[in-house]
């Protein structure tokens, strides 16, 4: 099982029938002539990447841009056309209104598999009090949050509140609360492989491609700036392949992180068993 | 007279030659036009359009040909994020093997036919898939 858990459908052709939203989701993500993808597209994608599954990403900016990018019914409806090939995740603005009661429908009734919040775009410190009640209903639940981490390529987006370090007190505080920290919280790997390894329940994606082409990056940041010991030894069953499409680029960084290295039972943890296990399982 | 059209595809893997020889003379014959050119052109940079015989032999050939000549594992200058797409620039390659293999080929109509070699087929280049592509034609004559 090969899942990439970083994928943002905000282009796929189904939920891009009106033209106003396609220009505000290139505007408001700052992603600009890729076109819009039939599903086909994405499966043809898919298969060349060797991806069995994708983990669909909402954003609710409601707060710092008006509305949601994608919205959680729209991630329902995508699921719901390709059950065996996408795991749904929700998105709340915790600074708005009802984000509560809009986060527990999304678990109860749309059958959503976690929460995606990004606190650079979203503006808020993820050990902000405001923030508990989104973490209670979590747990309540048993479904993991996927944070932003480390720098974000959106307009209007502060690093400072998704410094890896930020996390901390969350991970402490939440023992039993699964989070990701996306994109490893580049440029800060260090900092994330310190908390992951004192915090088990805190995993990482690989969704960066910020400089060079993904094997110079990978075997920069995966080999040199985080050694390959650190992860197959100590961190094997927290890291998860993610690509952060349709930004980065899914199929050469799918192969690139199978050619650094890793012992192949570590290999198999990071297309998919740490995945699977940070989702609480795939039904 | 000028004909314009346009047709669309959705190709499957990272590098793939396509056949489209049919859809040309296919437009050939709905233009109604009986004397002049055809012009086949791809709107992309990382994908091309040759004529060449079609057997798999020589497909594998050129694939190979292109692959010894643009190494996917090389420090090009391209591999890098670009501000006006928010996104990675990964297909070098892509953009080289374009270079290499053109973007349009070019043949006469006489007495509304296509008129061509007996060994020539005209190929769509995939060379950063898989993708949608869009290829004009244009036929102009009388």
């Amino acid at each position: 099982m090969f899942i990439d858990i970083h994928v943002h459908p905000a282009f796929f052709e189904p939920i891009n029938k009106d033209e106003d939203q396609t220009e505000f989701r290139h505007n408001t993500l700052d992603i600009h002539r890729n076109g819009t993808a039939p599903l086909e597209h994405i499966f043809n994608q898919m298969n060349c990447a060797g991806l069995d599954r994708l983990c669909l990403l909402p954003e609710d900016y409601t707060t710092t841009a008006g509305r949601a990018v994608v919205t959680n019914e729209e991630i329902r409806s995508l699921v719901d056309m390709a059950p065996d090939k996408f795991i749904g995740f929700a998105s709340v603005d915790p600074l708005a209104d009802h984000c509560c009661e809009k986060l527990e429908h999304a678990f109860t009734d749309l059958k959503l598999k976690g929460l995606k919040l990004h606190p650079s775009r979203q503006w808020f410190y993820p050990s902000d009090e405001r923030l508990k009640p989104i973490y209670q209903i979590c747990e309540k639940y048993n479904k993991p949050i996927l944070f932003h981490s480390g720098l974000s390529w959106e307009p209007d987006t502060l690093s400072k509140y998704a410094r890896p370090i930020e996390f901390e007190e969350v991970a402490c505080r939440h023992p039993k609360l699964r989070i990701c920290l996306a994109h490893f919280g580049w440029p800060w790997v260090q900092e994330t492989a310190m908390l992951m390894v004192k915090f088990p329940n805190l995993y990482a994606d690989t969704s960066f491609l910020y400089f060079d082409c993904a094997r110079e990056f990978y075997t920069r940041v995966l080999t040199q700036d985080i050694p390959v010991t650190w992860i197959d030894r100590s961190l094997r069953h927290q890291v998860m392949f993610g690509s952060n499409n349709p930004r980065f680029e899914q199929i050469r960084m799918a192969q690139a992180i199978q050619e650094l290295g890793f012992r192949e039972s570590t290999l198999e943890l990071i297309k998919g068993g740490n995945a699977i296990e940070f989702l609480g399982g795939l039904d | 007279m000028v004909v314009y059209k346009s047709f669309t595809l959705l190709t499957k893997q990272y590098n793939e030659m396509i056949l489209i020889t049919e859809e040309i003379e296919k437009a050939v014959a709905e233009s109604g036009i009986q004397n002049g050119i055809i012009a086949v052109i791809s709107k992309h940079t990382t994908t091309g359009i040759t004529v060449n015989e079609s057997l798999e032999c020589l497909e594998s050939d050129i694939d190979h040909f292109l692959k010894r000549l643009v190494p996917e594992n090389y420090p090009y200058n391209h591999a890098r994020m670009l501000k006006s797409y928010g996104s990675t620039a990964g297909n070098p390659t892509g953009h080289l093997k374009a270079h290499l293999t053109g973007n349009h080929c070019v043949f006469p109509i006489v007495s509304g036919e296509l008129v061509k070699g007996d060994a020539q087929d005209v190929y769509f280049c995939e060379f950063d898939g898989p993708a949608k592509r869009t290829i004009s034609i244009s036929i102009i004559g009388e």
